[in-house]
């Protein structure tokens, strides 16, 4: 009897060693104040699991650190990182599904506060000091918010929307007037006048345009989607579209074949030319009457996610999203086609953002 | 006459089984569990030459009311089961495959969402379930197609009553969880009826301290002053879930028998926010609902060598998710407004012939016609008008097998089993499988078992037609499965009993179907995957009577499973080519052991995964990391018995050791909880 009771009570030892510990972060001290120029990559993560991470690329020194913002503060970006921009110092990364945007220094990465209980954000576009926008997919209307305070102050409701087809995507500031692109189930740009917080006039592109940039000559380009087979919303040919900011009137349309896939329009630094993705990497000049007929990088295998074009150099800069499920790998191109770098990064590199 | 006896007692081996169930979960406060004389290699049913197969005694499925078959399938089998968190989503996958490749069956019946491919264990409570098994890897091919990683196989049986019968148990647990179940039943030589209901309710807003997230203190100029982590509750995980099931049984006394299952859910689920949502839960409502009715109405013709069975049925799901937030005022307006309802029926005819001892052959040809209605949004066109998106699609799906059992001699046994499938107007190729088994040695009854056979799963009604994203033309997986594997069984009645297996198997899986963002915003399927899987299963069971009154059992099972991506690199950086499948533990294991002294039992149930890969290149980070999982809960239990009523008490403590964990990324699970049943069955005499 005695031995059985023994070896029930090893048993029970032997069972109940535990090391499934759930893990606090330890806060890393980062200083890169010194390097000058700097790329951030918003790596959206896995929708649903949480694994959103940071990204921080030194062009000098072709060196990245990745989960910046784990390592900085212990503690996760979130859900979906979606998209980062920078304003005196302060880097604001828009977390989706978090429901969050979160400030960080840009030299340190620690966390100096946070605007939380958004819809869904998506961007975010700084009017002054004390006032910005926040877009916001699944809801009709664009958050306005306090960045000094971390508040939400008010809201624009997009005429003609519903919640539940809600879409406003990018922003683009003219003057008074802020542009908005609306996205998921839409077709149009939206013009908001900044100082009554309202929408004064819209202009009817085609079926989901999926980004929005203003070149030197004061001409927004937007690029649709076209929707996809099936869709009760429609599905038709994309289209990049120039349109004057001052008029809000369509320059020119040119349309891509059925059934292409363009997106992410991107400029250089000099906003005298325009890039996008659609299977391979395209660059025009903005004041071009066609669509070059070779791209400037012919599709190699790579399944191109994220673009942007370093300001200073003009280095162009793919992300590969690979499989979706394991790190991404973005691509550093000069002006000139020539491979510089490429270095790994977080799970879907979705978004640049330039220090 | 020899034949005869040896055929009845074939026929018959099941139902002694059942009877021995009975015995064991209903007496056992008052006789104390019994020790059986091991199966000698005999008495093994020619039905399951050379198969895998994973059975569950009583004991384990009526542990207690608030377990689901997600809980029973946890903590004794080595399958994996991935939860979401309490009362929340958990699919269970075989061999390193995935959820869809999973057939599950209930009563016959297969109960795989046609939608998803996959099943919601949280959603089949176990005390609904009086027989279950598994079959792994090619044994399932004896059931069903599609089972590229196995089959779950659960039904149903009669209460072998006499006269009026009633149980009630009620549950009271940690976060104001109540769970009550009753069940009557009635049952003369002829007829068996039984009516069960389950009712199980919590906020289930257990508390957890967020790793992932921390808390803000700022000072008047909005500078941070102090940070920390929150000690969080669940938020937004409150469940109400009812289930009612129906039985009616007649035997004719003559070898005819018709059975009447009807089983209805009602489940009103909140979705639990992420660890890392910072979102105000009051201001969001995430919700899933579902009304499930299945029923099944079967007959059964027995002679002495021959059986033939029929069976027809029915299953309607409605199922609705709810995505809102408060847009001012109090008012919820819909984010996201999803509805589904799925139709299906079925019928099967199957037949069974011996001829002597030696032979069976058996044929089964079953029908599932799906009709799905697919709403997943709401919105407004182009020319003003609503819309919505979704399908509306209908799809046969036919099963038919032939076999032939041979047993020359009582050492040696082959089956051969051919089964072809059309789902749609799309035919399989004739799926083959070969089994063998043979007795190494009497003494220990060790017995050796092969298998081999071919699989195809065709892709599920959403990977086909589901907008956006749906892909039509995807290939459906195919995959080639080996198993070997040995047995034996010892011991002495009343003394001891210890029986144990091991298996080796290997899987090559073409055309895995995965679901990837596309640059326009959504997902879609695309075959990219060929995976090989492979590794071995070990089961054990013992049972002890250490001294007079006292008894030990002892249930252990481990599973090493690889499943390794083989396919082509996706891109030239790919690097999860000859990696672990993500969220695919290499290691799992379970033990459970039961004590019983006169009218007490403790029980001791312990679970392990391995850590899970979140990455397809297998690199850990810090932000995508699952450490091993460990889990423990005890429970004991006292039963009374007096002449008006049999009662019992049973306290169990769930996660012992108080761990802070996660299943899965971002979805925290609770620390210790307890939970208390109160058990009675009056005596109607």
């Amino acid at each position: 009897m005695a031995k059985y009771i023994r070896l029930t009570c090893a048993l029970v030892l032997i069972l109940t060693t535990s090391c499934m510990k759930w893990e606090y972060g330890i806060e890393e001290e980062f200083d890169t104040s010194a390097s000058g120029e700097g790329l951030f990559i918003c790596n959206e993560g896995n929708f649903q699991y949480g694994n959103a991470t940071l990204s921080y690329y030194d062009p000098a020194t072709k060196t990245v650190q990745n989960e910046v913002f784990y390592r900085a503060n212990a503690m996760k970006l979130g859900d979906v990182a979606q998209s980062m921009i920078i304003r005196d110092g302060i880097g604001w990364v828009v977390v989706n599904n978090s429901h969050v945007v979160f400030a960080i220094d840009i030299n340190t990465f620690k966390e100096v506060g946070r605007i939380t209980n958004l819809t869904s954000p998506r961007y975010i576009h700084f009017l002054s000091d004390e006032k910005a926008y926040i877009t916001q997919i699944w809801d009709n209307r664009i958050f306005i918010v306090n960045p000094k305070r971390y508040e939400i102050t008010g809201y624009i409701e997009i005429p003609n929307m519903t919640m539940e087809s809600g879409s406003t995507e990018q922003m683009v500031q003219y003057g008074k007037y802020l542009y908005v692109n609306c996205w998921s189930y839409q077709n149009r740009i939206i013009k908001i006048d900044t100082e009554t917080d309202t929408v004064v006039d819209e202009l009817e592109v085609g079926i989901q345009p999926t980004s929005l940039v203003m070149d030197c000559n004061n001409k927004l380009w937007t690029v649709t989607d076209g929707g996809y087979e099936g869709s009760p919303y429609g599905h038709e040919a994309p289209s990049l579209y120039r349109i004057d900011a001052e008029t809000f009137t369509i320059e020119k349309q040119f349309k891509f074949d059925f059934g292409d896939w363009p997106s992410e329009v991107q400029l250089n630094g000099t906003k005298d030319k325009i890039y996008w993705l659609n299977d391979d990497v395209w660059e025009m000049d903005v004041t071009a009457d066609r669509v070059p007929v070779r791209p400037f990088l012919p599709y190699n295998g790579t399944l191109y996610y994220g673009l942007t074009i370093c300001p200073r150099t003009g280095d162009v800069y793919i992300a590969d999203a690979i499989d979706y499920v394991q790190q991404g790998m973005v691509y550093r191109y000069s002006k000139d086609k020539e491979l510089l770098d490429s270095f790994y990064v977080g799970i879907i590199p979705g978004a640049f953002c330039w220090k | 006459m020899r034949q005869l006896l040896l055929i009845f007692s074939i026929l018959l081996v099941p139902y002694l089984a059942v009877a021995q169930e009975e015995y064991d979960t209903k007496d056992w406060a008052r006789k104390g569990l019994h020790i059986p004389e091991v199966a000698v290699y005999g008495n093994r049913p020619i039905k399951e030459i050379g198969t895998q197969q994973t059975k569950f005694d009583t004991l384990a499925l009526k542990e207690n009311i608030s377990l689901s078959m997600a809980d029973v399938l946890t903590f004794n089998s080595a399958i994996f089961v991935k939860s979401y968190g309490r009362a929340t989503l958990s699919t269970v996958a075989f061999r390193g495959t995935s959820p869809s490749h999973t057939q599950v069956s209930w009563n016959g019946m297969k109960i795989n969402n046609p939608m998803l491919g996959m099943t919601d264990f949280s959603m089949i409570p176990s005390y609904f379930i009086d027989d279950a098994s598994l079959l792994h890897g090619t044994s399932s091919v004896n059931e069903t197609g599609g089972g590229l990683g196995g089959s779950v196989k659960l039904s149903t049986k009669p209460a072998q009553s006499r006269g009026f019968g009633l149980q009630y148990v009620q549950g009271i647990g940690s976060f104001k969880t109540f769970d009550e179940f009753l069940r009557l039943t009635y049952g003369n030589d002829h007829w068996q009826v039984s009516t069960r209901a389950v009712y199980s309710s919590s906020p289930n807003d257990y508390k957890y301290r967020n790793h992932d997230k921390k808390v803000n203190v700022y000072d008047e100029d909005m500078n941070i002053i102090d940070q920390y982590y929150p000690v969080e509750r669940n938020r937004s995980g409150s469940y109400k879930d009812l289930h009612i099931l129906q039985e009616v049984y007649y035997n004719t006394g003559k070898g005819d028998r018709l059975g009447l299952n009807a089983w209805y859910i009602n489940s009103n689920r909140e979705l639990a926010m992420l660890t890392v949502d910072h979102g105000d839960a009051t201001d969001f409502e995430n919700r899933q609902r579902e009304q499930t009715f299945r029923g099944v109405f079967s007959w059964d013709h027995v002679r002495s060598n021959w059986k033939l069975g029929a069976k027809a049925g029915y299953i309607y799901t409605w199922m609705a998710y709810d995505y809102k937030r408060d847009v001012g005022n109090g008012t919820m307006a819909h984010m996201t407004r999803s509805r589904s309802q799925i139709n299906t029926f079925y019928g099967q005819v199957e037949g069974e012939y011996y001829i002597g001892s030696q032979w069976l052959f058996t044929a089964n040809l079953s029908l599932h016609q799906h009709i799905v209605e697919s709403e997943d949004k709401n919105i407004v066109r182009q020319d003003g008008n609503k819309a919505v998106v979704g399908y509306r699609k209908g799809r046969p799906e036919l099963s038919g097998s032939i076999s032939a059992k041979w047993r020359p001699i009582d050492r040696f046994g082959v089956s051969i089993v051919l089964r072809e499938e059309m789902f749609g107007r799309e035919w399989t190729p004739i799926i083959p499988a070969l089994f063998v088994d043979g007795v190494i040695s009497e003494r220990g009854n060790v017995i050796a078992k092969a298998s081999v056979s071919r699989n195809f799963r065709f892709p599920t009604l959403n990977d086909l037609y589901f907008l956006p994203g749906g892909n039509p033309d995807l290939r459906k997986e195919s995959g080639w499965t080996y198993d070997t594997g040995l047995s034996f069984a010892v011991g002495k009645e009343g003394v001891y009993s210890l029986t144990g297996s091991a298996s080796w198997f290997e899987s090559f899986i073409k055309d895995w179907i995965i679901w990837l963002p596309t640059p326009k915003g959504f997902f879609s399927p695309e075959n990219i995957k060929d995976v090989h899987a492979y590794g071995i299963e070990l089961k054990g069971d013992l049972n002890v009577a250490l001294a007079k009154e006292w008894q030990l059992g002892l249930n252990g099972t481990f599973s090493w499973t690889p499943s390794i991506n083989v396919g082509e690199p996706r891109t030239p950086a790919d690097q999860s080519v000859g990696k672990q499948l993500p969220y695919v533990p290499k290691l799992s294991s379970s033990v459970t052991g039961r004590l019983t002294w006169r009218s007490w039992s403790f029980l001791y149930k312990w679970c392990y995964y391995s850590e899970r890969f979140t990455m397809s290149s297998n690199d850990i980070s810090l932000t995508g990391k699952l450490p091993p999982y460990f889990m423990s809960n005890i429970s004991l239990e006292k039963g009374f018995t007096f002449k008006w009523a049999d009662l019992s008490i049973k306290g169990a403590i769930n996660n012992l050791f108080n761990e802070e964990y996660l299943s899965v990324l971002s979805r925290p699970m609770p620390g210790i909880n307890f939970e208390i049943f109160l058990s009675i069955t009056p005596h109607f005499k």
